[in-house]
């Protein structure tokens, strides 16, 4: 005979275990179980029948998997979190009784957990933990920013401040930083590290106050987690490319608001360089850089890093910048040695044609930062792109370029135009030879990898729109993106996009007046041309446009005539597929009105 | 515990009242006076004589109990014996403090019976320790419980078993007299058993004060005594060793195993086993290395699902973002009001014209908090996003161009003067009738659409069938519990000679056994077009037939009635001019009824049900279930395997006979209930209609094989009648030989759909 199948002893009811259920099982309080779950990565789960799963009840629970639980029971960290519950009692105990000594003592042998088998355990290869690191950098970043308060101790701030500026060390070190966008609730940062995307969002300046609606214990916990994991990345990031972790701090510069540059950058010694190399300290401002270190960078750099673009934009650039000849740039200039070495393409710079970024963006450039504009955020970017910063005195020590340098080619300035009465020739002088730009200028030139003209994004102008490098979603509507500064390759780029737009057939793209143009008649073409060119639509894309119309009324045409048929199709479709058909027309409906009232505007 | 001392204090009462009676002295000490009491012993008295002394040890009485117990001598004697023995052993310390020995002196007699000389002791008073039940009670009633007495006027008996009666006591108010007159009366306590108030002594009185203010009631006890030293102090010292083992060693010598235990530690606090305190610097720093430095990828362990990356940020969320973004006042009214789960997005856009002008955002912290939130607490599902495209879902079909001919448009109307309720094609497919709410009824072409002929009928037509048979023309028109055979005018000879022997025949059948309920009666003399040939009466109350429909070689045609409670089903067989009812009873109102156009099967369709009996074997062969509630038109593909059903719940169903007894489709696609279904006698065609006014058009292809399934395509809606009263098209007949359609609609008009 078979064995009984009873209730609630197999399936679902057995795989899942509520939440408190596994509280009771785990002996810990719920403080405690919160805070394993967010170390171990355990989350709830949702079972295909929750009356199953809840042993016929449905009240409103959370499950979790009753493996992942049993995994907890475990785990060393839940016996510390125990252990830590016996000392807090024993501490009390001693406090309560004054004995002072047996409490001085007993909280020196305070059990202190560690994640570092956790980390391992979550992210069994390098690549792994890269991938998660957006959400730490976001916490990090956020942190190092904050107030101290009696909850939030300031050594906590000022590691997270560390890891921040290592973080940013690394990125402009390695030149990974790939997209840049300024919103209305921080700046987004995208980079790309051991070839993952990595985002993270940073607030602007402002001291921010955690509000009473937010659990400060979680975040802190998420905290302890992400500090323990950025740790590892970092050492592991920094060795790789042959760095010191942690990079020492220098503190007097650190006190005079240096920022990143109060770190400094050591290579790992090597037995082989050692005597050959004494001291290879590189500055991370590239202040004090002997020839020998550029000649390594330079090497190292057009070993490892992108292929410079083959001249597409080289000659421009080479008759602005000769002046930066003389002072050395500890990134690779193209125009010393770049055009050289692309000749021949090596396996490394086949190997990164596809990435087309080009880090050396700025290399050509000095920027000088005016007063207003936040220093931390354009000199992390500036020299991720290989150019060269300088702010004031007020902005932090540790300028590399003062004010008056000759070298400056760009002023970062945001700030309304006003006559200035007293200036020296010399300073007159220098202002018409510097070109003065609003910060979106430096963004916008590193999402579109190309250097815009200045003209329009000069002092006191009023800014184009400022669009997402992460694109939209698909099928939204997309702003025009070429303006009035796109020039060829800008327009072929949309002209590539316009076929795809027609192969997707999308309905209601087009400004009424294209509409005017489907009709066939000549006459009333032209007279929709005229008028399209009043609007300002160049006759070129006009005339694209109207094509495009063209072709889109004779497929709707074609969809007409087999609307009734394909109606009639639709009551031969079973019920589930009809339901779902409906709601994907429901959400293609509801996206067609988004980007039509966009459009309208 | 007041009560436990009140109660002793009464027991001294009674002492101190029994004391002016037997001695006479009150004014002694209260400890003395017990002992002297000889009358009182109980053994409250015990604790009472508290002033540590001890008692000595009760003797015995050789001389009484030899007095009273004379019978048991020998015990006696052997006792004497014994004492006198313990003198003698003691006699040297007795003579030493001869006054201090608690013993009395006893006086040396010769025995009257033995002539030996004998110590004889004093008699012992008996005292309080002696436990003499001899003692006088005050109130001669025993030691008896005074509580027995308390409904008793009477307190005890006496010595001689008289009622010992209870004093007289005096009410209230001689109480109250007495504490005005006697001084005495507040420090007197009532005595029970003698029943009576009594002063309180002075010695009473002090205890009772003693115990007020919480002190020990003895007035003697002294609670400071001095201590004495009976074995410390000066010259008491023991100088004598109690034992004369030697001192054991471990007294002087530091222990070897401790020593052991101590370099054990020592030892591993050396060797660094044991660190007598944690280095406190480096703890403090978090040490990293390579944690991947082997990195396994064949680890058991199963990687967790990353979570979600968050969703990257649009345009609108730029601090500048093209002015299409930005909201109107209504938006962002609305985005206000919805609450903040319900909003589509997180953020209002904003513009700014420059960057120094963009201020910090307000929920940063909390959107991260939410997020952690959703990380830790949030169930992740991977949900399969179907990229598809949704036309893709819609079921390839044939054309319907491919699959023409099939009506298009409507070429005729032939107008009625209320709505058409039944209509009918001559199996040629050359004529059509029609049959209105008003008793009319039209014959015409249906090429022309012009009507030929018209009948009135006092009555509203609800069925007319023409007679499949293709020697023989006539038509079946049902009204009121009446059918009427009509012959169509401009007949050829032969086939209007043929029709009329069929229906009116010259002589009558011989009708045998059964006499049917049913009256055939036939018009012989024939002259009148206008008159029916042949009319049937059902019997009365059977309700108005709602279809009449023939059996394929047309001899046969059965009648469908609705009155309730009857019999609605007839069958009529014109050749023996015969009507019978097949079913004695019938489960469910019958709907539709339908001949098997090749088998001698009958479909019969209840409201729910359609159930298909054999006619020859008179069984019931299976019942189909459509799931409908209300079965409204039946019709049976001419190959006989397929049915289709429509239904009053907007469905219709495609039954394949062989398969199943359930649908092989279900297609709703009417708006309002379906009137009639009707397949096309040679065309791959049906056609059902509806109240909503439509006609649908279907391709159905049958495949021969068992395999194919049937092949339904929707070809054509043909809309053209109005619905009037919430009816559309009633009624719908295909014409045999070409692909068109006859229609009847409650709008008042018959139309023809043509290809």
């Amino acid at each position: 005979m078979a064995k009984i199948k009873r209730r609630g002893e197999s399936g679902a009811a057995k795989a899942y275990v509520t939440r408190s259920a596994a509280i009771k099982k785990l002996q810990c309080s719920l403080a405690d179980f919160r805070r394993l779950c967010i170390l171990k990565g355990i989350f709830p789960r949702e079972p295909r029948s929750r009356k199953k799963a809840n042993k016929g009840s449905s009240a409103p629970t959370s499950f979790y998997y009753a493996k992942d639980i049993a995994y907890l029971a475990h785990e060393p960290v839940l016996k510390k979190l125990r252990e830590h519950k016996a000392f807090a009692k024993k501490l009390a105990r001693a406090l309560g009784r004054g004995e002072w000594s047996s409490a001085k003592s007993l909280d020196e042998q305070k059990p202190v957990y560690r994640l570092d088998h956790i980390i391992k355990e979550r992210y069994p290869t390098f690549t792994d933990a890269v991938r998660d690191i957006d959400d730490a950098l976001c916490m990090i970043f956020l942190f190092a920013t904050l107030p101290s308060n009696p909850r939030i101790p300031p050594t906590l701030i000022s590691n997270c401040a560390r890891l921040a500026a290592e973080w940013q060390l690394y990125v402009m070190r390695s030149q990974s930083l790939r997209k840049v966008f300024l919103s209305i609730k921080g700046v987004y940062y995208q980079a790309e590290v051991m070839d993952q995307t990595v985002t993270w969002l940073v607030p602007y300046m402002f001291t921010q106050t955690i509000p009473t609606d937010v659990d400060v214990r979680v975040m802190l916990t998420f905290l302890e987690l992400y500090q323990t994991l950025l740790g590892f990345v970092f050492f592991k990031l920094y060795t790789d490319i042959g760095l010191v972790y942690p990079p020492p701090l220098d503190i007097k510069k650190d006190e005079e608001a240096a920022g990143v540059g109060a770190f400094n950058l050591n290579e790992i010694p090597q037995p082989d360089a050692l005597q050959s190399n004494p001291g290879p300290n590189v500055d991370a401002n590239g202040k004090k850089i002997s020839s020998k270190d550029v000649r390594q960078t330079i090497k190292s750099i057009n070993a490892d890093a992108s292929a410079p673009s083959a001249g597409t934009k080289s000659t421009a650039l080479e008759a602005e910048a000769p002046s930066t000849e003389e002072t050395f740039v500890p990134q690779p200039s193209k125009n010393a040695t770049g055009l050289e070495t692309v000749d021949l393409p090596t396996l490394q710079s086949i190997a990164s044609l596809p990435q087309t970024t080009n880090t050396s963006l700025f290399s050509p450039f000095v920027f000088f930062l005016s007063r207003e504009t936040p220093r931390p955020l354009f000199e992390f970017i500036v020299r991720s792109f290989g150019g060269r910063i300088g702010w004031p005195a007020s902005s932090g020590a540790g300028s590399p370029i003062s004010e008056d340098d000759e070298s400056i080619t760009h002023v970062i300035i945001d700030r309304p135009v006003v006559p200035k009465a007293g200036e020296t020739e010399t300073q007159a002088l220098l202002r018409l030879k510097r070109k003065y730009v609003q910060p979106q200028w430096v963004v916008d030139c590193i999402n579109a990898q190309k250097i815009l003209p200045e003209e329009l994004y000069g002092q006191g102008k009023t800014l184009p729109p400022h669009l997402s490098p992460f694109g939209e979603q698909r099928g939204a509507y997309e702003p025009l993106l070429n303006g009035e500064g796109g020039d060829g390759n800008a327009a072929e780029a949309e002209g590539s996009e316009v076929d795809e737009d027609e192969e997707m057939a999308e309905d209601e793209e087009t400004a009424p007046i294209l509409k005017e143009a489907t009709v066939a008649d000549p006459a009333l073409l032209r007279a929709a041309e005229i008028a399209a060119e009043a609007a300002g639509v160049d006759a070129e894309t006009f005339s694209k446009e109207t094509k495009k119309a063209q072709k889109r009324s004779r497929t709707s045409e074609k969809t007409v005539g087999l609307e009734g048929e394909e109606n009639m199709n639709k009551m031969m479709m079973s019920n589930k597929k009809r339901q779902l058909y409906e709601r994907m027309k429901h959400g293609e409906r509801k996206r067609a009105a988004e980007v039509s009232l966009s459009h309208q505007r | 515990m007041l009560k436990a001392t009140s109660n002793k204090r009464k027991e001294r009462e009674e002492d101190s009242i029994e004391e002016p009676k037997s001695l006479q002295n009150s004014s002694l000490p209260l400890n003395g006076n017990l002992e002297l009491n000889d009358e009182s012993g109980d053994e409250q008295s015990d604790e009472e004589d508290s002033d540590g002394v001890q008692e000595p040890f009760p003797e015995l009485d050789p001389a009484s109990d030899s007095d009273s117990d004379s019978f048991d001598e020998e015990d006696v004697e052997g006792l004497d014996e014994d004492e006198e023995s313990y003198p003698d052993d003691s006699g040297s310390d007795t003579s030493v403090a001869d006054d201090v020995t608690p013993f009395p002196k006893p006086r040396t007699i010769i025995s009257n019976i033995t002539g030996q000389p004998k110590r004889v002791y004093p008699e012992i008073e008996p005292d309080y320790d002696s436990d003499s039940s001899t003692e006088e009670d005050p109130t001669r009633i025993g030691n008896v419980p005074v509580e027995w007495y308390d409904d008793l006027p009477h307190v005890g008996y006496d010595i001689n078993g008289k009622k010992v009666l209870r004093a007289a006591r005096g009410d209230e108010l001689d109480k109250f007299l007495s504490t005005v007159e006697d001084p005495s009366t507040w420090t007197s306590a009532m005595d029970k058993k003698l029943g009576m108030e009594k002063p309180l002594t002075a010695e009473e009185l002090d205890i009772i004060q003693r115990l007020q203010s919480a002190e020990n009631p003895d007035a003697n006890y002294d609670p400071y005594e001095p201590t004495v030293e009976w074995f410390t102090g000066k010259g008491k010292e023991e100088v004598m060793p109690l034992s004369s083992a030697p001192e054991p060693k471990r007294r002087w010598q530091p222990s070897k195993w401790e020593k052991q235990k101590v370099m054990k530690i020592v030892r591993a606090i050396r060797q660094g086993r044991i660190l007598p305190s944690k280095p406190k610097t480096s703890s403090d720093a978090p040490q990293y290395y390579n944690i991947w430095s082997n990195e396994d990828p064949s680890s058991s362990h199963v990687p967790q699902l990353p979570a979600p990356k968050r969703r990257l940020p649009t345009n609108s969320e730029s601090y500048n973002p093209p002015p299409e973004y930005l909201p109107s006042e209504e938006e962002k009214k609305q985005w206000e009001e919805t609450e903040k789960e319900d909003r589509e997005r997180d953020y209002l856009p904003q513009s700014y014209p420059s960057l120094r002008l963009v201020p910090a955002y307000d929920q940063f912290i909390q959107e991260q908090f939410q997020r952690q939130l959703d990380l830790y607490l949030a169930p992740r599902l991977q949900k399969k996003k179907l990229n598809i495209d949704p036309e893709s879902l819609i079921p390839k079909l044939p054309s319907p161009n491919s699959l023409k001919p099939f009506p298009l448009y409507k070429s005729l109307r032939v107008m009625h003067e209320s709505r058409v309720r039944c209509i009918s094609v001559s199996p040629d497919g050359l004529w059509s009738v029609t049959g209105d709410g008003k008793g009319h009824i039209l014959l015409w072409e249906v090429t022309v659409g012009r009507p030929v002929k018209r009948w009135k009928f006092d009555a509203a037509i609800t069925a007319v069938e023409w007679c499949p048979r293709k020697d023989v023309t006539f038509f079946v028109v049902a009204l009121e519990e009446t059918l009427h055979a009509i012959i169509p005018p401009n007949l050829s000879e032969p086939i209007l000679k043929a029709t009329r022997t069929l229906l009116a025949p010259s002589e009558l059948p011989a009708n045998g056994s059964a006499p049917t309920v049913v009256k055939w009666t036939s018009d012989l003399s024939g002259s009148s077009e206008d008159k029916p040939i042949l009319s049937l009466r059902l019997p009365a109350s059977s309700g108005s037939p709602k279809q009449v429909v023939f059996h394929r070689r047309g001899d046969y045609f059965a009648t469908v009635c609705d009155a309730p409670g009857q019999i609605s089903i007839w069958i009529h067989q014109i050749s023996k001019r015969h009507s019978q009812s097949p079913f004695k009873k019938m489960k469910g109102a019958v709907q539709r009824v339908l001949f098997h156009p090749i088998k001698a099967h009958f479909l019969v369709a209840t409201q729910r049900y359609v159930r298909i009996y054999d006619l020859a074997a008179q069984q019931l062969l299976k019942t189909l279930q459509p799931g409908m509630k209300w079965i409204s038109s039946i019709d049976i593909h001419p190959s006989g395997d397929h049915l289709i059903v429509g239904g009053y719940d907007r469905k219709l169903c495609w039954f394949d006979l062989e398969l199943s007894d359930k649908p092989y489709k279900v297609l709703r696609y009417h708006t309002r209930a379906i009137r009639a279904v009707h397949f096309h006698p040679t065309y791959p065609l049906f056609a059902s209609s509806s109240d909503d006014g439509s006609i649908q058009i279907f391709h159905a292809r049958v495949y021969n094989d068992m395999m194919t399934d049937p092949l339904i395509v929707p070809l054509k809606i043909l809309r053209g009648h109005k619905v009037s009263d919430g009816l559309g098209v009633l009624d719908i007949k295909w014409c045999s030989g070409s692909p068109w359609l006859v229609s009847a609609g409650a709008d008042g008009t018959a139309g023809v759909w043509f290809s």
